[in-house]
């Protein structure tokens, strides 16, 4: 999988594509500037970026319009937004209409290397990858009558890996359970918070990410 | 106590009006002056055989030169610094010395009529001197030389070839060709400096479009009118038009009532002195400081006026409301009036300079508001004192938030990068560890570490700095802070562009501390945070169905916040009914 990044501490990128190159990705390019990425991607052909949200010069929001400008140029490759810390709006701007290829997580997941490098292959391949804080934070949200309230707690874990981007299997493979078991879980969170079933599991993120925002 | 005025910063010379017995001593020669004219017209055969035309125009010049007598002798009297009284009182001497010519006997008809022309040259001079007695400006003196020139120079040439009867000791031989070629080019010259002084007179009226004082200009209109009368008239003579008879008349009225208007002018003036009379009752109504300039400008009859004020503390001149002003150069059109109050500069009128004519009124009026005007300077130095505070409370709070901004990007870039890096390093080590099971539960450890402290510095960089509001803008930022927010929230943002970052964030932590007390206090089931944008505003309203009762004084909070808003030039209120729930609203100008 041919790969870029974006990321102007000298420390992490250096990192970050010795880590990617270990885990078997092409780091075709390491970048300093959201410029710098958005050249290289027209440059080369790209499966996935991970790019860093704040960028030079400005350290505003550099790496966002970059990673949305690649986002809706390029819809091909997927961009993986990392940044010191995360926010919601920053999400739903970065989603936008659709949660195909993307991903948005706090840096520090970077060290759980398994779960990090699984979240770049599923961004490469058309997948999504939102951050737990994220999931958590739309999860907490009080609502005036809470259908939140009927999910049982195994529903809810099953809700919260969904919307965070877990496939089927993923979320299987992490609960310890079988994916027949799984299947029953999300028709059932589904039927409970009168979502109609949608085919593709990053449609289903989206779907359940802007019903848990409203 | 005392007030002074002093006319123009740098005070004038004073002027002393010539003693009253020579004044009327040309009072007196110009009546008598007159009544000799009349006794000219009626004892030249031409003129006064019969009561004609001729003797009616020869009466109007006998009251012309009268009246010049007698408005130069007011004028010299009332404005002795002005040149324009004796100027008065020389063109009716000339004006008399021109009836010399209807007498019979050689010499005083010689120089009468040598003289005929001069008085054209006199009245352009008087119309365009006033109200100084001085031509401004290379035209204008030019005009006036051209025309004295014309009017002394050319009439003994056309006596010497033109038949001037048996009184003329000019005489020689007449020649009827050259003195019509002399005479023509004589009136068209003098009609054309007459029409090149009302283009001047026009040009004063609309200058710098500032509506002239009535007075000036009824004036300014009647020497129009006499300069543009005498145009005609020359040329008409010249042309020989069929109505020169009656341009005759016309022009003659119009010039005996130049002196007349001149007259009335100065009443007015005299009027004016009246309205420092209305102006004292109106300052004892204690009028507000900002209507102090109007009052001023009703009693002085100058719509331009305007007031300054001066500050001693900034060493500056200063508006009503404290804002630093600037005084105008002195030039013809504006003037500026110092006023002192207990020997200290208090204001300046800045004023038209037709004003400087009318010394008396101005000092009258300066002493007149001396005290309301130390009054206005006291609240023009108050608000520039507030101003002052307010502008560094605005200072002092944005450099505590650039500093804050700056650590929050240091943290960002230096600490907390370095963790994430250390924890992947860490992870690597963990790879080449092999299975010793201590050495691992040891690093995880160490990497469970690394991921609190990086919570613990996300919470601090937060604190001190919410960089998503600078990186990404309010709407942004206020959506997961309404998520993580206690009580169910509905939030509409509807901004057209961004707001300086210094209103966004102060916006941002308006609605957070709101939140975090409808969480504590309100008891509230549902919040609406509205943000728009109307009139130049970011406004923010956070809106609740608690409890109400919410105190802005007593919870330091809310203090804060209205602090924080108000050093914005804004305004944070709160209305809190017991029962009622509360509404916050905060208003902070986007300039």
């Amino acid at each position: 999988m041919r790969i870029a990044i974006a990321e102007d501490s000298v420390l992490l990128r250096d990192g970050l594509a010795r880590l990617l190159g270990d885990s078997g990705f092409d780091v075709v390019a390491q970048c300093e500037t959201a410029d710098d990425l958005l050249l290289k991607v027209r440059s080369y052909e790209l499966d996935v970026v991970v790019v860093d949200i704040r960028l030079p010069p400005t350290h505003n929001d550099e790496g966002l319009r970059a990673a949305i400008a690649i986002r809706s140029r390029y819809p091909s490759v997927g961009v993986l937004v990392l940044s010191q810390y995360v926010e919601l709006g920053l999400a739903l701007e970065l989603l936008a209409d659709s949660a195909e290829g993307v991903g948005y997580l706090l840096k520090d997941r970077i060290s759980d290397v398994t779960e990090f490098v699984g979240a770049v292959r599923r961004v490469a391949t058309g997948g999504s990858a939102l951050d737990p804080i994220i999931v958590s934070t739309l999860l907490s949200r009080q609502r005036p009558d809470d259908p939140l309230a009927q999910l049982t707690p195994r529903e809810r874990e099953v809700l919260e890996l969904m919307a965070a981007g877990s496939s089927n299997q993923g979320i299987a493979d992490k609960l310890v359970i079988s994916l027949r078991a799984v299947e029953k879980y999300v028709s059932s969170i589904f039927a409970k918070l009168g979502l109609p079933s949608s085919g593709s599991e990053s449609r289903r993120v989206l779907a359940v990410l802007m019903y848990l925002r409203s | 106590m005392s007030a002074s005025v002093t006319a123009g910063p740098t005070g004038g010379r004073v002027a002393r009006a010539p003693r009253v017995p020579l004044l009327s001593g040309i009072a007196v020669t110009g009546v008598v002056a007159g009544a000799t004219s009349l006794d000219f017209a009626l004892a030249n055969d031409g003129i006064g055989k019969e009561l004609g035309e001729p003797l009616v125009i020869a009466t109007i010049w006998s009251w012309t030169t009268v009246a010049y007598f007698l408005g130069g002798v007011l004028a010299w009297w009332r404005r002795p610094a002005s040149r324009f009284g004796p100027l008065m009182v020389a063109t009716g001497v000339i004006c008399f010395l021109v009836t010399l010519s209807w007498t019979t006997s050689d010499v005083p008809f010689t120089i009468g009529q040598m003289l005929d022309k001069l008085p054209t040259a006199l009245f352009l001079h008087v119309f365009l001197a006033f109200p100084t007695g001085r031509l401004n400006g290379r035209l204008e003196k030019g005009i006036v030389a051209v025309a004295y020139a014309t009017a002394l120079l050319l009439e003994p040439v056309r006596m010497v070839v033109g038949d001037y009867g048996p009184h003329n000791l000019f005489g020689a031989v007449p020649a009827p060709a050259v003195f019509n070629a002399v005479r023509d080019a004589q009136l068209l010259a003098l009609a054309a400096c007459c029409t090149a002084g009302v283009a001047v007179l026009a040009v004063r009226r609309r200058r710098g479009g500032r509506p002239l004082r009535r007075s000036l200009a009824l004036l300014n209109d009647a020497f129009a009118l006499g300069l543009a009368m005498i145009a005609v008239f020359f040329v008409a003579n010249m042309v020989d038009a069929p109505a020169v008879a009656q341009i005759r008349w016309v022009t003659f009225i119009a010039l005996g009532l130049a002196p007349v208007a001149f007259l009335i002018g100065l009443v007015h003036a005299r009027l004016a002195r009246s309205s420092v009379g209305e102006l004292l009752v109106e300052l004892r109504a204690d009028p507000a400081p900002s209507g102090l300039a109007p009052a001023l400008s009703r009693a002085l009859r100058d719509p331009s006026l305007t007031l300054a004020y001066w500050l001693p503390a900034f060493e500056s001149w200063a508006d009503v409301d404290g804002h630093r002003v600037e005084l105008p150069k002195e030039n013809a059109d504006r003037t500026t009036t110092l006023i002192e109050h207990d020997g200290a500069q208090v204001a300046a009128l800045l004023h038209d300079g037709a004003l400087k004519d009318e010394p008396e009124l101005l000092s009258a009026v300066g002493a007149a508001a001396a005290i309301a005007l130390e009054n206005a300077r006291l609240h023009s130095d108050q608000r520039a004192h507030l101003d002052e505070l307010r502008g560094s409370r605005a200072r002092v709070i944005e450099a505590a938030q650039k500093e804050r901004q700056r650590l929050e990007r240091d943290l960002h870039d230096g600490a907390q990068q370095r963790l994430v890096a250390l924890s992947l390093e860490l992870r690597r080590l963990e790879e080449r560890l092999g299975p010793d099971p201590q050495a691992r539960r040891q690093l995880d450890q160490a990497r469970g570490e690394i991921t609190k402290s990086l919570a613990e510095l996300r919470a601090v960089a937060r604190g001190l700095h919410p960089a998503v509001v600078s990186g990404h803008g309010l709407a942004v930022a206020l959506e997961q802070m309404v998520a993580l927010a206690p009580v169910p929230v509905r939030l509409t943002v509807d901004l057209e562009c961004r707001a300086p970052d210094r209103v966004e964030v102060a916006a941002y932590y308006v609605v957070s501390e709101a939140l975090a007390n409808i969480g504590k206090h309100a008891g509230a089931t549902s919040v609406s945070v509205a943000v728009s944008q109307t009139g130049g505003e970011l406004i923010v309203e956070i809106t609740d169905d608690g409890v109400g009762g919410a105190d802005p004084e007593r919870g330091s909070g809310l203090r804060g916040l209205a602090d924080r808003v108000e050093a914005l030039e804004g305004r944070l209120r709160v209305w809190s009914p017991p029962g009622g729930g509360t509404r916050l609203r905060a208003e902070m100008p986007c300039g």
